[in-house]
């Protein structure tokens, strides 16, 4: 594996964020600061989607938030409040992951990085502890429902540069 | 008479999503569900939908595969491909397997009923 992690995968996934957010939960996002994980190691924020990509582009795409921004999102979702996080509002909230990952596949395959993703896995609760195998990217993504940090730790599959 | 269509998505929320915007639609409607493609084959074969509308990210077997599967044996199968992936590759890949239309989520509820309607008819 080409052990690097390149800034011009990371452009596809603000851009689909944007687009899901405003879609699905009419949010209004704004992108904060990029800023690079130190090692490997992915702690678990009170809720986290994970997704991994296969292809030309490999690696996970990890979606944290707290579990209230979760809940103003998935209300937006479903249009109405929810009072409980219950199977369907973790099936919203995986599927919100599915939509940014899938969406932003076509702005990576415009790029010439065809690539596919897995069915997302969600992990509840903080401090669970998840290895990648590139330090990730670290895209906040602002809105008034609260942030989701888009943690990015995609590489050039091996011999497809 | 009512038509029966077929909703395959591994994720609960846009099954019912799916199913919320088939409400709006005029004609009786007798919908079955689900949720991984190797559950879509074997179901496909009892029931015989009219319509499935079929995601491609699931596990087991990907909608891609049970497309390519179910229309092997039912030439005649009218399957729309409802799915977050929009790449090119994927749309061309799903018509080469038999899908006979292809919708990118999120999608408004408008957007499925006009497809289902379009696909029924044809």
């Amino acid at each position: 594996m080409n052990n690097s992690m390149r800034i011009e995968f990371v452009q596809p996934f603000v851009d689909s964020a944007f687009s899901v957010l405003r879609e699905v939960a009419q949010a209004k996002p704004q992108r904060g600061p990029l800023s690079l994980r130190t090692g490997t190691t992915f702690t678990s924020q009170e809720l986290t989607s994970l997704i991994g990509v296969t292809g030309k582009v490999e690696g996970v795409v990890l979606y944290g938030m707290s579990l209230i921004c979760a809940q103003k999102i998935v209300s937006k979702m479903l249009g109405m409040p929810i009072t409980e996080f219950d199977e369907m509002a973790s099936s919203a909230i995986a599927e919100l992951a599915n939509m940014i990952t899938g969406n932003a596949t076509a702005g990576l395959e415009a790029n010439g990085f065809v690539c596919d993703i897995t069915p997302p896995s969600l992990v509840h609760g903080i401090g669970t502890q998840i290895t990648t195998t590139v330090p990730a990217l670290i895209v906040p993504i602002i809105t008034e429902l609260g942030d989701v940090e888009i943690n990015i730790s995609l590489s050039l599959a091996n011999g497809k540069d | 008479m009512a038509h029966k269509i077929m909703i395959v998505d591994d994720a609960m929320y846009i099954r019912a999503v799916l199913k919320k915007a088939l409400e709006g639609f005029a004609g009786n409607l007798s919908v079955l569900e689900a949720s991984t493609g190797k559950e879509a084959v074997a179901l496909f074969e009892q029931e015989k939908p009219d319509l499935v509308l079929m995601d491609i990210t699931m596990p087991e077997m990907d909608g891609i595969t049970a497309t390519a599967t179910i229309c092997a044996s039912n030439p005649g199968a009218k399957i729309v491909i409802c799915s977050a992936l929009g790449q090119q590759q994927m749309v061309i890949d799903a018509v080469n397997a038999g899908a006979k239309d292809y919708i990118t989520k999120p999608f408004q509820p408008d957007q499925v009923l006009e497809i289902v309607k379009r696909n029924l008819a044809a």
